[in-house]
């Protein structure tokens, strides 16, 4: 097993530890199990950042791989997700009170790099000749830092959806008052969308500049395109009815939760039925 | 150590000793003890409890007896009967199961612990705390802290206007900023707009069908008053409305709510209904960022909060049992000139 292959079980493992620790804090009271949180999580993020390293030292080994970021297989992508995840909880919401929300949020960064560690080949391979331009180092690495970042602002607005229900109830549990407010939980799932949109709508620029100058045009109707062209659309909708038409509550957090799905669907599905952007080229 | 502990509480004695006590000014008991040569003692005097912690010189125990005669002879009345008498260990457990609001009448309710350490503080100036009712203080306060933040002895409101705080609470966060509608003017009304007030709420409006009683009460708390039609028009506005009118029919409408609600910019609505017979119409519940609580919403919840803490005394109970063995253990070992390290070992929950 390489270097980078050990630092990211490595970190594999400390991320399902805080994962465990969230939901522990999540259900009992003890401030103990948010600190083990917080402190496996950070030594989880040094050693994601250090395999993530590691990893692209093992990309450019090849010559002509230097100097792109290796996005471009199941393992370099969902590595990079999972940490762009779990770096932002941890500056976002995990130097504050907000900690709590680490059992909505943290399984999404476990399970990427579960699933790159367990399914996907960590072993580099040269690029697709198509692949060797610094476009690279922009148009898939924005998009994946939006898809993070969804992830995220998915993990709030389920949070938002059970204390919703749970005041609806009107018989609240104990997690009801442990749980951030709805006001708070409506504002961060927000801003989390606004931040994020512009760095999504950047990273689809970019895709269509690339393609005007590899392909000639910028449409292709491929369905990677469709569907990330989809995943836009609803943001902007749960935008504009966020922030434009001033509604909130559970009507437009469905939205922000269709959004998420049309991400998966985007990231995962495409490899099966889009031709062009089989991209993900290195060994499965 | 040698610890006598004598309890007035009000589990046990009749008021009348325990009146007869508390009308006896803390600072003279001390300074009483003090003239008849008694080393350390603190007294603790609430209005559920007159209690009395002494420590003799080391290797002597203080007399019960004596301080019974003294105390009765101050209270002007014979109270040695109904006191409960304990020594040692049996004391410390109790003190601390005092300070963990353990003995309260309402199970781990906060005051004691302000009250415990007041007392403290009373007999320290008086000179009256030596090593060992310091140590012996500062940890009851310390075990009270720990028992109230690990177990749920202390959690869930335990009354109707403070369980409706704490649910606006779980809906806007901070209440600073947010503005209050109250619905009539009666006794419930202005506990409400109390409780609202005591925990910051940015601005309150009162609206009632008689306009002086609504005024006087908005005054009370630098509020507004508001005219009795004008209340559809500061619904839109308010985030929180509790409604106690003596309204026959239901005076909050879906209709209102409604037209308020497309004004609010998908801001939530806490209502409150707990007029009998109802002020809102129950079918608003079920309208986006609408939440309406009525009376038996709120008493259910303050019942399963009461219960929660009866549930978790037998956890707090533990706390205090291991907390009192260590300060037994350190005070044993005071006498053989090797002393035990008692630090407040965890560091308290953030």
């Amino acid at each position: 097993m390489t270097a980078q292959s050990v630092l990211a079980w490595g970190a594999f493992f400390l991320y399902t530890a805080a994962t465990f620790a969230a939901f522990g804090y999540l259900f009992s009271k003890d401030a103990r199990a948010s600190r083990a949180m917080l402190a496996l999580l950070g030594v989880g993020l040094a050693l994601h950042v250090l395999s993530f390293v590691a990893h692209v030292a093992a990309f450019w080994v090849y010559p002509e791989n230097r100097f792109f970021l290796p996005l471009t297989s199941f393992f370099g992508a969902l590595s990079y997700m999972s940490l762009a995840l779990a770096a932002a909880f941890f500056i976002v919401e995990g130097q504050n009170r907000l900690g709590i929300l680490g059992a909505f949020v943290l399984p999404w960064a476990a399970g990427a790099l579960g699933a790159a560690v367990i399914f996907a080949n960590p072993d580099a391979a040269p690029l697709a000749q198509p692949l060797r331009s610094y476009w690279l180092n922009f148009h898939p690495m924005l998009l994946m830092t939006a898809y993070a970042a969804f992830a995220n602002a998915f993990g709030v607005g389920v949070a938002l959806l059970i204390q919703e229900s749970q005041i609806k109830s009107r018989k609240p549990t104990e997690l009801c008052y442990r749980l951030p407010s709805l006001d708070e939980l409506d504002a961060l799932n927000g801003k989390i969308v606004a931040w994020s949109y512009p760095v999504l709508v950047a990273g689809l620029v970019m895709g269509f500049v690339w393609a005007y100058i590899d392909w000639g045009r910028v449409w292709t109707s491929d369905p990677k395109m469709i569907l990330a062209l989809v995943t836009a659309a609803i943001y902007g909708a749960f935008l504009w009815m966020r922030y434009g038409a001033g509604r909130r509550g559970r009507r437009t957090v469905y939205v922000s939760l269709w959004g998420f799905a049309s991400v998966l669907i985007t990231f995962f599905g495409a490899e099966l039925f889009s031709g062009r952007h089989v991209f993900m080229g290195g060994p499965r | 150590m040698k610890l006598a502990a004598l309890s007035w509480s009000h589990k046990v004695s009749a008021s009348a000793a325990r009146e007869a006590l508390a009308s006896v000014p803390v600072e003279k008991v001390l300074a009483e003890l003090k003239a008849r040569g008694v080393a350390e003692a603190v007294a603790l005097s609430t209005c559920n409890r007159f209690e009395l912690y002494a420590a003799g010189r080391p290797g002597e125990a203080p007399d019960a007896a004596v301080l019974l005669e003294l105390l009765s002879e101050l209270a002007g009345a014979a109270v040695a009967d109904e006191a409960e008498v304990r020594a040692d260990l049996e004391a410390v457990r109790h003190l601390f199961a005092v300070a963990s609001g353990l003995d309260s009448l309402v199970i781990g309710e906060s005051e004691i612990l302000g009250q415990v350490k007041t007392g403290y503080e009373l007999a320290k100036a008086a000179g009256m705390t030596g090593k060992r009712l310091n140590v012996l203080f500062q940890r009851a306060m310390y075990v009270g802290k720990k028992a109230r933040s690990e177990t749920a002895i202390a959690a869930g409101s335990l009354s109707v206007p403070s369980v409706a705080v704490s649910l606006a609470q779980t809906i806007f966060g901070r209440l600073e900023g947010k503005s209050a509608l109250i619905l009539g003017a009666g006794a419930m009304a202005e506990l409400a707009a109390k409780h609202l007030v005591a925990r910051g709420i940015g601005r309150l409006s009162v609206a009632n069908r008689t306009w002086e009683r609504a005024y006087t009460l908005a005054a009370r708390f630098h509020g507004e008053a508001v005219t009795w039609e004008a209340f559809p028009e500061a619904l839109a506005q308010a985030d929180v409305v509790i409604s106690s009118t003596g309204a026959p029919t239901a005076v909050v409408t879906r209709a209102i709510v409604e037209a308020a609600s497309k004004r609010r910019g998908g801001r939530s609505l806490f209502l409150i209904d707990i007029a009998m017979p109802r002020d809102i119409e129950e079918s608003v519940h079920k309208l986006d960022g609408v939440f309406l609580y009525r009376l038996e919403d709120l008493e259910s919840i303050v019942a399963k909060n009461m219960s929660s803490r009866a549930e978790a005394v037998a956890a707090a109970r533990a706390i205090v049992e291991a907390k009192a063995a260590e300060f037994d253990a350190w005070a044993k070992s005071l006498a053989t000139g090797r002393e035990l390290s008692l630090k407040h070992s965890e560091k308290p929950p953030r």
